[in-house]
């Protein structure tokens, strides 16, 4: 019961935060180069076209009715045509969710299944004040070497020996290079930040084996922060469909900032953010069934 | 006859600071030993060393631990694990935060008793191979959680009474020949601790286990304990019979916390507490580490290290333990 | 004397966390060093086209034939600059809010730790896209990009070491005795979270040069012919497979610049901001 309060308020505030950033994107909306007609129609558009979006969005009416009538359609899917390929961005959308959804799934799978031992054996090799600058620059390295430039060095290796670099395995190996050293560190300090709690110290105390407390009193206990990294990323997604040329949906967005194709940006901007949160949501909800703590805090 | 718990000139430095200077401690089988001592006076380092369980800061500068003849300090990994599992128990001084927070009590009690029974150890009342909850409610009512509703509870949902009781089941689950409780009721409501304690005395009596109950509480150590050891600055000072430590001290530190025992005082004469504070050590003390708040301290009070002075049935760490007896 | 000797140690930096900041120095001197063209004109073109390193262009030539070696430097100078300029003004930012909001509490902290919220909810790359959308792409919008992406964590962080240092008694006295409150925030609250902020900021310094690095990579963050890590990275990768040393230069450079910072960013951490090492297994 108090989980579920806590959980229901976590996702009204969430609500709130999606509003809110609704509201930075139609002020950045508005902000455009070429105003909100032209950026919903393209600069191709007829005066009867503009006439027809003048009254539909209300454009004679104040910021805030304008606001309500986006936020209508944008409610309904709508989120308008893209000026190059003159198709509803929704359809356009729709259609590269499967590239950018399987890239992603194999980059969390990666993640969960070698980022979480590997954080896990360094944090229990991890000894206070050392831990060995070997082994301190081999992991500050995993997260130094941002997505495009290790993304650049894959293809460069690749294309050089002649490999294929077609199809998904490359850029999803990238990625989950990626969703691994992101995870093992995460998991990594979460590991550290359980090992020194009295329970712990108590089961040490009970004779049980390091893999044996490991397993039922740390990994449970460390689960939060790891799952929430996994919602970062659709960042590196994003970097990773450019730079292999995959038809998914943040490649498509990088091109729409370039063509200033804004429907598209916006529409593609305002869903990565919500599917951001609402996977923060559904995490805080796993995370909450593995810690009954959690219903407690709120 | 050869002690259960043998600790000799143990040293233990945290980095710069000294916690223990030389302490020594002895627990025969089926004794319940006290060891008081004021806050940083090194007990908790004391209890945490009998099971190897420093931090890692911690280094054992010297001395030894010997658990039935085991060097704790010196045994492999796997013999240490089996050595706490079998002939130790802790019960530390936070309940809640020493139970995993995201399992069940039940779920925990049945993991421990799990271990043990894979170690063809049958525990008290493992009718079903500590499978079931028979088993569960068996250790729970040992230390009178009755409630069935305690089982399936969370360890935030109990109160550090309950928490504490259940923790206790854990560490007796056993049947350990050594207890080890750091401050078990310094956490809890006065009305809580004494049954508590009723509980922790009453099992380990029926199991046979020794118990090192760590403790600020001079007067109510001395009325349950069979032995009492007077910690100061890191090292044990006076130790034997509690109604000798507490009835007729010897050392002067002894004599002072005796006497502002609030348990002792009899009305209408004033509480005489011990003045001054004590040392923070970061070596080996040069001589009585007391000797700067001791009214009878002399010249190689400050220079020169005591040894232990045998005093009727007690140890007792003073240059001039001789002379106060007689004063005593 | 092994005694002293620990203590000393503790309170000084680490060797690799000093090996870090040394880097990080060396890059700085490069990037002053681009300014009086050290390693000669970016812009000259030296030699043929697409050569291999050798004398006379160190790192190699590019597509136009002009030496990489002082196109890198200035690309080091280029991404440190807008990067440092973006976290000197999240710093300033967050430690305003951060320690209005953590001080001051109530409506004024709900609202900025709204806004913060609002804009951790996006990707970081997401967030950077959308203001070289609005801005148009350009240095300017490498800056804001930087400065959006940095500012929720420090000033969530920064809230919570001015609320811990609010609840201080001596802050309370301060209050007590009647100083005032840019008297109480500037000498009491500012001085306490300043490692806050020293070691966010040293993060948000490798996380800018990423996001500078990410946003000129896909084209619009610094542009050409103005050299960045970025630029040079996304320059170098169309003719990565004939001239690698394009990609190469740029890419070590920027790896070890990162690398250097958030092994600073470790040191300053444990040195400002001790945690509990107490584990047994
Ligand atoms: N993890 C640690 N790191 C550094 N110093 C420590 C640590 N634990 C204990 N100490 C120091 O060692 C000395 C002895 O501490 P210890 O906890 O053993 O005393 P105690 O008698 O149990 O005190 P209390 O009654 O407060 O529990 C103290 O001076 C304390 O400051
Ligand atoms: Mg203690």
């Amino acid at each position: 019961m108090r989980l579920l309060l806590w959980w229901a308020g976590r996702a009204l505030s969430s609500a709130v935060t999606l509003l809110g950033i609704s509201v930075l994107i139609f002020a950045a909306l508005r902000l455009m180069p070429g105003g909100f007609a032209e950026t919903i129609l393209g600069p191709f558009a007829t005066p009867a076209q503009k006439a027809e979006l003048a009254a539909r969005y209300g454009l004679d009416q104040s910021v805030f009715a304008q606001y309500g009538h986006w936020l209508a359609a944008v409610g309904t899917g709508d989120f308008g045509t893209s000026m190059i390929s003159r198709q509803p961005v929704a359809a356009e959308l729709w259609a590269r969710l499967p590239v950018t959804g399987r890239l992603t799934l194999f980059a969390v799978a990666a993640a969960v299944l070698a980022g979480v031992p590997l954080g896990v054996l360094t944090a229990l090799r991890a000894r206070p004040g050392g831990g060995g600058a070997a082994g301190r620059l081999l992991s500050g390295l995993g997260v130094s070497v941002p997505e495009f430039a290790l993304g650049s060095l894959v293809v460069f290796v690749v294309s050089r020996y002649g490999l294929q670099t077609s199809g998904y395995l490359l850029p999803a190996a990238v990625l989950s290079i990626f969703a691994i050293s992101a995870t093992a560190r995460t998991t990594r300090d979460a590991v550290l930040n359980v090992l020194v709690e009295p329970h712990v110290t108590a089961a040490v105390a009970r004779g049980e084996t390091p893999w044996f407390i490991v397993r039922h009193h740390i990994l449970r206990n460390a689960a939060g922060p790891v799952l929430t990294l996994t919602a970062y990323l659709l960042g590196g997604a994003l970097i990773v469909e450019y730079l292999f040329n995959l038809p998914g949906i943040g490649s498509y967005v990088v091109q729409a900032v370039g063509r200033r194709d804004y429907a598209v940006v916006q529409a593609g901007v305002l869903l990565a953010a919500t599917v951001f949160i609402v996977m923060n949501v559904l995490i805080d909800l796993l995370v909450g069934l593995v810690d009954p703590r959690l219903g407690r805090r709120a | 006859m050869s002690a259960l718990l043998e600790v000799d000139g143990l040293e233990v430095d945290y980095g710069t600071a000294r916690a223990l200077d030389g302490a020594d401690l002895r627990v025969a089988a089926g004794e319940a030993v006290g060891v008081v001592g004021e806050s940083g006076s090194g007990k908790s380092t004391l209890g945490a060393a009998i099971g190897r369980l420093l931090p890692r800061q911690a280094v054992v500068a010297a001395g030894t631990v010997r658990v039935a003849g085991e060097p704790v300090l010196d045994l492999p990994p796997a013999a240490l694990r089996r050595l706490r599992r079998q002939r130790l128990g802790f019960v530390f001084q936070d309940p809640i935060a020493s139970l995993d927070p995201t399992m069940r009590v039940g779920a925990q009690l049945r993991l421990v008793l799990r271990a043990h029974g894979r170690d063809g150890r049958e525990s008290p009342g493992g009718r079903d191979g500590g499978r079931g909850g028979a088993d569960v409610a068996f250790h729970l009512a040992r230390v009178k959680l009755d409630d069935p509703r305690v089982a399936a509870a969370y360890p935030h949902q109990l109160s550090g009474g309950m928490a504490q009781r259940v923790a206790i089941a854990l560490a007796m689950a056993a049947s350990p020949e050594l207890l080890v409780a750091d401050e078990p009721t310094a956490s809890l409501d006065s009305q809580v601790r004494e049954e508590v304690l009723n509980v922790v005395f009453a099992l380990a009596r029926q199991a046979g286990t020794s118990i090192v109950w760590l403790s600020h509480d001079l007067p109510a150590v001395a009325r349950r304990c069979d032995r009492v050891a007077v910690m100061y600055a890191g090292r044990v000072v006076e130790s034997g019979p509690a109604a000798d430590v507490l009835g007729d001290p010897v050392h002067p530190y002894t004599a002072a916390l005796a006497r502002s025992a609030p348990a002792v005082a009899v009305p209408g004469v004033r509480l005489e507490p011990v003045p001054g504070r004590p040392p923070v050590l970061t070596g080996p003390s040069p001589g009585c580490a007391f000797a700067p708040r001791c009214p009878f301290a002399e010249d190689r009070c400050a220079t020169e290290r005591p040894e232990p002075v045998r005093v009727g049935a007690k140890d007792v760490l003073c240059h001039r333990a001789a002379e106060l007896e007689v004063i005593a | 004397m092994n005694r002293t000797a620990r203590v000393k140690r503790s309170r000084r930096l680490d060797p690799l966390s000093l090996a870090g900041l040394g880097c990080l120095l060396l890059l700085v001197l490069v990037a002053l060093g681009s300014l009086v063209h050290a390693g000669g004109d970016p812009d000259a073109i030296v030699g043929p086209r697409l050569r291999p390193p050798g004398p006379g262009w160190w790192l190699g030539t590019d597509n136009l034939g002009r030496s990489m070696l002082p196109r890198v430097m200035e690309g080091v100078g280029t991404t440190l600059l807008l990067s440092s300029a973006a976290v000197l003004v999240t710093a300033a930012l967050s430690a305003g809010f951060g320690i209005l909001a953590g001080y001051r509490g109530g409506y004024l902290n709900e609202l900025i730790m709204r806004v913060v919220e609002l804009l951790y909810s996006f990707p970081a790359i997401v967030l950077a896209i959308l203001v070289a959308a609005v801005a148009g792409p350009g240095q300017l919008a490498a800056v804001a990009s930087i400065v959006l992406v940095t500012i929720p964590l420090m000033t969530r962080l920064v809230r919570a070491a001015a609320v811990a240092v609010a609840e201080r008694d001596y802050v309370t006295a301060a209050a007590i005795s009647g100083a005032g409150l840019p008297r109480i925030l500037g000498r009491h609250v500012l001085p306490n979270v300043a490692g806050t902020i020293a070691v966010q900021g040293t993060y948000a310094l490798s996380v800018g040069i990423s996001v500078e690095g990410g946003l000129s990579f896909l084209g619009f963050g610094v542009q050409p012919p103005q050299a960045s890590l970025g630029v040079l990275i996304r320059q170098g990768g169309t003719y990565m497979m004939a001239a690698p040393w394009l990609i190469i230069g740029p890419g070590v450079v920027l790896v070890l610049a990162i690398l250097s910072i958030n092994v600073l960013g470790d040191g300053l951490r444990d040195r400002f901001e001790p945690r509990e090492t107490r584990s047994l297994i």
